[in-house]
C-alpha cells in the first residue's frame, strides 16, 4: 500500500503536457533525421575492412574449387579473403552467425548458395557479386557437359540466404528502433537524481520521518519511474508506428519485454552509480557510460561488423544487446536473443538494485 | 504525563558533540521552547526526536516508550515542520497534504477530511488546486506546517517555522501554534528569534553548545538574573555612538545598540542608579534621546549573561 502511494506520487509529479511534448518531440524528431535525412548515407558509406569468406568445394574432383581460385586470382579481388573450409556446412555458418566471418559460399556443381551475415550488408552485396560473375563464366565452361544448366536464368544460379533473417530493415525501421532503446537507456540519468532528487527538496525529511520504512521508498520510486517511462516508451512507439510506419514485428509481447528489461535496466544502473559514486560526479558518470553505450550500440549509426574498432567494441554496450535482440525478432522471428538479452538487462538490474539497497541502508538519510 | 523524555541524550559528530548529554522533559499541553544561536544543536536533537538520524548515545522516550525499539508507534505520533521547505512543487497543495498524510495510514474519505481541515487550518483553503511554485514565501512556510498536522500527531515539532517570511505569514503561524496547542497537540518550537519565543512558549530551555544551560518558565528564567536591571533608551539615531564610553561607566555590564529600532539597551548592576551618568554620555556623543525606560531583564538579557554572546550576533 505504502509502496503504491510512493509509486502514485512518482506519476502525479509528472503532469506538466509541455513537458511531455518535449519529451516526446526529442525522439521522435531524432528517428525522422536519422531515419530519412540519415537513409542516403544509411549502410552506404560505412567503410569496408578485410573481409573474410568461407567456401567449400562440393564437387567430387574439386574442379570448381580450383576453378574458384584461379578466377579469384585473375579478378583481383583485393580486400577479400576466401578461406577453403572443409567441415560442414552447421559449423562454415556458425562462423559466419559469431561474426568470424561475413559469409560462406557453398560451391556445388548444380548451384552455388551462399550464406551471409545479416549484419554485414555491404560485405554480402560484394561477395554476391563476385559469385554471380564467377557462376556466369562456370556455367560457359561447363555448358558442354552439363547442357540442362544453360536454360536456368542467369543470376538464379547463386542462392543467396540471410542468416539472420530474411530481409534488411529501412533505415527508419532501424532507427525507430535504435532511438527507442537510446531514449530508454537515457532515463539513467534520471533514475540516478531518483533519491537526490527528495534529498534537495528536503522531502526525504518527511518520508523519513514518516512511520514507512526506506524499502518501501526505495521500491516504490523505482516502481513509479518504472510505469512512467513503460507508458513513455509506449507513446514513442504507436507515435513512430503511426507516423513513420515503423516497423516492430507481429511478436509484440516478446519486443515489450525487451523493452520493459532495458527500462529495468537504464533505472537501476543510474541509482546503482548514484550511491556507488556520491555527488555531483554521479551525474558525469552517469553521461559517459550513455554516451559511450549509444556510440558503440547503434545508437547514431547502424554498426557494421568489419572488424573495425566500433564494431570491436560494440558487443560490450548494453545498447548492442537490445538493438540486436529486437532487430532479429522483428526481422527474424527469433526470440532466442530476445530472451538472452532481457536476462542480461534484469540480472544487471537485479545486481545494481541490490548494490543501491545495501549502501542505502548503511547511510543515514536516503 | 510526559509527552517526551531525553535521557543523557548526546550526538557525536567525530569527536565533536553537536548535542552533548542533554536531559530535558515535554510535558503534555506545553508549548516548549528550545532557544539557541545557529549551530547551538537545535535541529540536531529535532533530527533525532524524529528518528532521522541515529543517536550516538543516551536515550529517547515518547509517552512513555523508548523510540529506538519503537520506531513506527514513535513516528506515527510524531509531526515534523522541517527547518528547510519540504513540499513537491510539482503538486497541488492539496495533493501535498493528502501525500504525506496518507504514509501514517490514513486513507479514503478521512483522508481527504484531513487533508482539506489542514489547509483551512493554515489559511489555504482558497488555494487547494494551486502548485506551490506560485506561492510566496509565507504559503509555502504554511503549507509545510499544513503536510506535517494531517494526521493529528501528539507531538507536533517545528524547526524555526518563521524564518525568513512576511510578518503577516509569522502572526499566523503564531497563532496557529497556539491554536494547535489548545486542540490538544504538544508542541516543541525552535527559534533563535527571542521575542517569538518569549510571546509564544509556556517553558523554556536554552541550548549551548548542544547543552541545556538554562531550563524553564520566562519567570523563572529572568529570575535567574536578579542582580541586574535594563535601560531601554529611544533615540533618534543610534548610528555613530561609541558604546564603549558607555561602558567604561561604573555599574553598566553590557550596551547594545539596535541599529533598527533606535534604540540602545544597556543592562546595569541593579543595586546601582547611574540613569542620569548614561543620559550625561549620550548627549555628549550628540545623540537624541526620545523616552528612557528602566524594566527587568529580558531574556535576551538572560542569554546574554548566561552565555555571553547576544543571540542576534551570533
Ligand atoms: N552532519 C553533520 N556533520 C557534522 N557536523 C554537523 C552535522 N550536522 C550538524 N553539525 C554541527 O552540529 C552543530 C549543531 O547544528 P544544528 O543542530 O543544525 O544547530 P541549530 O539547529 O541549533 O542551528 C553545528 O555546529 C553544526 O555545524
Ligand atoms: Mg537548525
Amino acid at each position: 500500500m505504502n509502496i503504491w502511494r510512493i509509486a502514485v506520487k512518482e506519476l502525479m509529479m509528472f503532469r506538466d503536457v509541455k513537458m511531455l511534448v518535449f519529451m516526446l518531440a526529442t525522439p521522435v524528431l531524432l528517428m525522422l533525421i536519422m531515419g530519412s535525412l540519415l537513409s542516403s548515407a544509411f549502410n552506404g558509406s560505412v567503410a569496408v575492412g578485410d573481409i573474410r569468406v568461407l567456401y567449400s568445394d562440393h564437387s567430387e574432383d574439386g574442379s570448381i574449387g580450383a576453378d574458384w581460385e584461379l578466377w579469384l586470382r585473375q579478378s583481383g579481388t583485393e580486400n577479400m579473403v576466401f578461406e577453403k573450409f572443409e567441415g560442414s556446412d552447421a559449423e562454415a555458418m556458425e562462423g559466419v552467425r559469431d561474426g568470424s566471418y561475413s559469409g560462406y559460399a557453398a560451391l556445388n556443381p548444380s548451384g552455388f548458395h551462399y550464406y551471409g551475415n545479416s549484419r554485414s550488408s555491404i560485405e554480402n552485396s560484394m561477395v554476391s557479386g563476385i559469385l554471380s560473375a564467377f557462376a556466369d563464366r562456370y556455367k560457359l565452361s561447363i555448358a558442354g557437359a552439363e547442357p540442362e544448366l544453360e536454360s536456368m536464368v542467369p543470376g538464379s544460379y547463386v542462392k543467396e540466404t540471410r542468416l539472420k533473417g530474411s530481409h534488411m530493415p529501412a533505415a527508419m525501421d532501424y532507427f525507430a528502433v535504435a532511438v527507442t532503446t537510446m531514449i530508454i537507456l537515457y532515463s539513467a540519468a534520471t533514475a540516478g537524481n531518483l533519491i537526490d532528487s527528495e534529498r534537495t527538496r528536503n522531502t526525504a525529511i518527511r518520508l523519513l520521518a514518516s512511520p514507512i520504512s526506506k524499502g518501501e521508498i526505495f521500491v516504490g520510486k523505482i516502481v513509479g519511474t518504472m510505469v512512467l517511462n513503460a507508458g513513455f516508451i509506449a507513446m514513442i512507439m504507436l507515435i513512430s508506428k503511426y507516423m513513420y510506419d515503423a516497423n516492430w514485428g507481429d511478436n509484440l509481447p516478446m519486443v515489450w519485454l525487451v523493452l520493459l528489461s532495458e527500462i529495468a535496466f537504464a533505472l537501476s544502473l543510474g541509482l546503482g552509480i548514484s550511491y556507488i559514486v556520491k555527488g555531483k560526479a554521479s551525474g558525469i558518470v552517469i553521461m559517459t557510460i550513455i554516451q559511450l553505450a549509444c556510440f558503440f550500440g547503434g545508437s547514431y549509426y547502424r554498426i557494421e561488423d568489419n572488424g573495425d574498432f566500433v564494431s570491436m567494441l560494440a558487443p560490450y554496450s548494453p545498447l548492442t544487446w537490445s538493438n540486436e535482440a529486437l532487430m532479429d525478432l522483428i526481422y527474424g522471428g527469433e526470440t532466442g536473443a530476445a530472451i538472452t538479452a532481457s536476462a542480461l538487462n534484469l540480472g544487471v538490474a537485479a545486481a545494481m538494485l541490490l548494490i543501491s539497497a545495501v549502501m542505502m541502508r548503511r547511510r543515514e538519510g536516503l | 504525563m510526559n509527552v517526551l523524555q531525553l535521557k543523557k541524550l548526546t550526538k557525536k559528530y567525530g569527536e565533536f558533540a553537536a548535542v552533548d548529554q542533554l536531559t530535558l522533559a515535554v510535558q503534555e499541553g506545553e508549548i516548549f521552547g528550545l532557544l539557541g544561536a545557529n549551530g547551538a544543536g537545535k535541529s540536531t536533537t529535532i533530527n533525532m526526536i524524529a528518528s532521522l538520524i541515529p543517536i550516538t548515545k543516551g536515550e529517547i522516550e515518547l509517552l512513555g516508550k523508548n523510540i529506538a525499539k519503537n520506531g513506527k508507534f514513535a513516528k506515527s505520533n510524531i509531526g515534523i515542520v522541517p527547518q528547510e521547505l519540504a513540499i513537491y512543487e510539482d503538486m497541488t497543495a492539496y495533493e501535498n497534504v493528502r501525500f504525506f498524510a496518507g504514509l501514517y495510514g490514513l486513507r479514503g474519505p478521512e483522508l481527504k477530511r484531513r487533508a482539506e481541515e489542514a489547509l483551512a487550518f493554515t489559511g489555504l483553503s482558497d488555494k487547494h488546486r494551486s502548485y506551490p511554485r506560485d506561492f510566496s514565501g509565507g504559503m509555502k512556510r504554511r503549507l509545510n506546517i499544513a503536510c506535517a498536522i494531517a494526521h493529528r500527531p501528539k507531538l507536533i515539532i517545528m524547526d524555526e517555522p518563521t524564518v525568513g517570511i512576511d510578518p503577516h505569514s509569522r502572526n499566523y503561524i503564531l497563532n496557529s501554534v497556539r491554536k494547535l496547542n489548545e486542540m490538544g497537540s504538544t508542541i516543541i518550537y525552535t527559534s533563535h528569534y527571542m521575542e517569538e519565543v518569549e510571546e509564544l512558549c509556556t517553558r523554556i530551555a536554552i541550548l549551548d553548545h548542544g547543552k541545556v544551560i538554562a531550563e524553564g518558565t520566562k519567570a523563572q528564567l529572568k529570575s535567574i538574573i536578579t542582580d541586574q536591571k535594563e535601560i531601554r533608551i529611544d533615540v533618534r539615531s543610534a548610528t555613530g555612538l561609541d558604546t564603549r564610553k558607555l561602558s567604561e561607566i561604573a555599574g553598566v555590564r553590557t550596551v547594545t545598540v539596535n541599529d533598527e529600532q533606535n534604540s540602545v539597551s544597556i543592562s546595569t548592576d541593579a543595586e546601582v542608579n547611574i540613569l542620569n551618568r548614561i543620559i550625561q554620555g549620550l548627549m555628549a556623543a550628540d545623540i537624541e534621546i526620545r523616552s528612557v525606560e528602566e524594566s527587568q531583564p529580558s531574556l535576551e538579557t538572560v542569554f546574554l549573561t548566561l552565555t555571553g554572546r547576544s543571540l542576534r550576533d551570533s
